[in-house]
């Protein structure tokens, strides 16, 4: 069957309501949907409308059921961030280490070499998998347009980079010539606010005196990058005092 | 990680402001970096809409809960997707829980519940009514759908709440596709207007 073109965009409304059935027609309408922003912009509009809806249907749900999905979400990991979607499709990935706003150039292909390195050390599909996706993330940070360059000496010796795009709440750090820690130990970074203090990770070994990459996301403002020594595995708060306070300019 | 009372009260103000959808926001950022608090906040915040839309539109109790459960745990797996640039945190919220409802209904397409559903066609009100608590939201959303006409209404709440497809819905109504379609954009053209929505 064909459609006018009017035919589909009236179709925005049933969709926005999940009213369309699987199949041939929704497909049309979603690949429509992806090349006509004022269809995307009215979609936004009608979800709203539903989200009222919903809010007026609100319920209240069994007591139980609080504890259920907290202690499935305490077993549950989550995923990294998705970044092919929002990809900004006139800036290539390939360009990465040539964005002019870089003052860096050094800094930056340290990133990108840990990144690399990354690869290098995956076993497993999975660590792959989790590295390819650690990488579009960090290769997608490193074309924010607003993305901010900043190096801080770590107290005991050594550099951190990072990178960081406020406008997406996230950060990519390598580090350059931390000293070797003993068995038992970690490097972990936290982003330090106001009221809490949340892990941002764990520092994976060093090869070569260099870090692979480390993304954080979630940063907010008023957060300071935080290093500290650990017992291995990581602390849920910092137990000794940090090696580097670099506060983020968010 | 040690909860403590600055926390607890920074969210607690971060709930309560009614559709403090930045708020919320940011707390869906710190939910996708582990923070189990900022989750219970948003669970807090967000479960009887999320509970309620996927009741009205299964029925069965016990597979609304389940369904909930599972669109609060995605919500926790995959925070990290969210984009405060494409809409709110309330919205994503809400666009998954009804979702999984629609899809919950589609794979069991129980022929039982449609035969009952054909009833609510002459009382549509009573879908909001129905709400067990009165609050804001509903009053706005009953004054705007009152604003419609009783086509409109009555196809954007058989799918919405009914969790009808167009396409039953124009059989349901016995008006045809295309009008339905134009009746549910123009209904939710006015609705977006009557809610001040952007």
């Amino acid at each position: 069957m064909r459609f006018l073109r009017h035919d589909l965009h009236s179709l925005s409304g049933a969709y926005a309501l999940d009213a369309l059935e699987p199949g041939a027609e929704q497909d049309r309408f979603v690949r429509h949907l992806s090349r006509c922003q004022s269809c995307a912009s009215e979609v936004r509009g009608f979800r709203e409308v539903a989200t009222a809806m919903a809010f007026a249907a609100a319920a209240e749900p069994p007591a139980e059921l609080r504890g259920r999905v907290l202690a499935a979400a305490a077993r549950t990991r989550q995923v990294p961030p998705e970044v092919i979607t929002h990809a900004r499709p006139r800036r290539s990935r390939a360009r990465v280490p040539w964005v002019p706003w870089l003052s860096g150039v050094v800094a930056t292909a340290s990133i990108v070499v840990a990144v690399l390195f990354g690869f290098a050390q995956a076993h497993t599909k999975d660590e792959l998998n989790q590295v390819k996706a650690e990488n579009q993330a960090i290769s997608l940070l490193l074309s924010a347009p607003q993305a901010k360059l900043l190096t801080h000496e770590v107290t005991n010796g050594g550099v951190a980079t990072v990178v960081l795009a406020a406008d997406r709440h996230e950060l990519a750090v390598v580090t350059t010539g931390l000293p070797a820690l003993p068995s038992g130990k970690v490097y972990q970074l936290w982003l330090i606010g106001k009221p809490k203090i949340v892990s941002a990770g764990l520092l994976p070994p060093a090869k070569d005196g260099r870090t692979p990459a480390v993304l954080a996301t979630g940063v907010v403002k008023g957060d300071t990058l935080g290093l500290t020594v650990e017992p291995a595995g990581g602390s849920a708060q910092p137990t000794t005092t940090p090696i580097l306070a670099l506060p983020l300019p968010v | 990680m040690n909860p403590n009372d600055s926390d607890a009260s920074r969210f607690k103000s971060a709930t309560t402001d009614r559709r403090g959808e930045r708020d919320l926001d940011l707390l869906l950022v710190h939910v996708a970096r582990g923070d189990t608090e900022a989750f219970e906040a948003v669970y807090d915040r967000l479960v009887g809409p999320v509970y309620g839309v996927i009741r009205r539109v299964l029925r069965d109790p016990s597979q609304s809960e389940e369904v909930a459960q599972e669109v609060l745990l995605e919500v926790w797996r995959t925070a990290a997707r969210f984009d405060p640039a494409v809409g709110g945190a309330a919205t994503w919220v809400m666009t998954i829980a009804h979702r999984r409802a629609i899809d919950r209904i589609r794979s069991t397409t129980a022929a039982a519940g449609r035969e009952h559903k054909t009833a609510e066609i002459h009382t549509p009100h009573d879908e909001v009514a129905e709400a067990v608590e009165a609050s804001l939201d509903r009053e706005r959303v009953r004054r705007c759908l009152d604003g419609l006409t009783d086509v409109q209404r009555q196809a954007i709440t058989l799918a919405y709440y009914g969790g009808h497809s167009y396409r039953q819905v124009s059989d349901l109504l016995k008006v045809t596709l295309g009008a339905i379609k134009t009746r549910i954009r123009d209904g939710l053209i006015r609705m977006r207007d009557c809610l001040g929505v952007s």
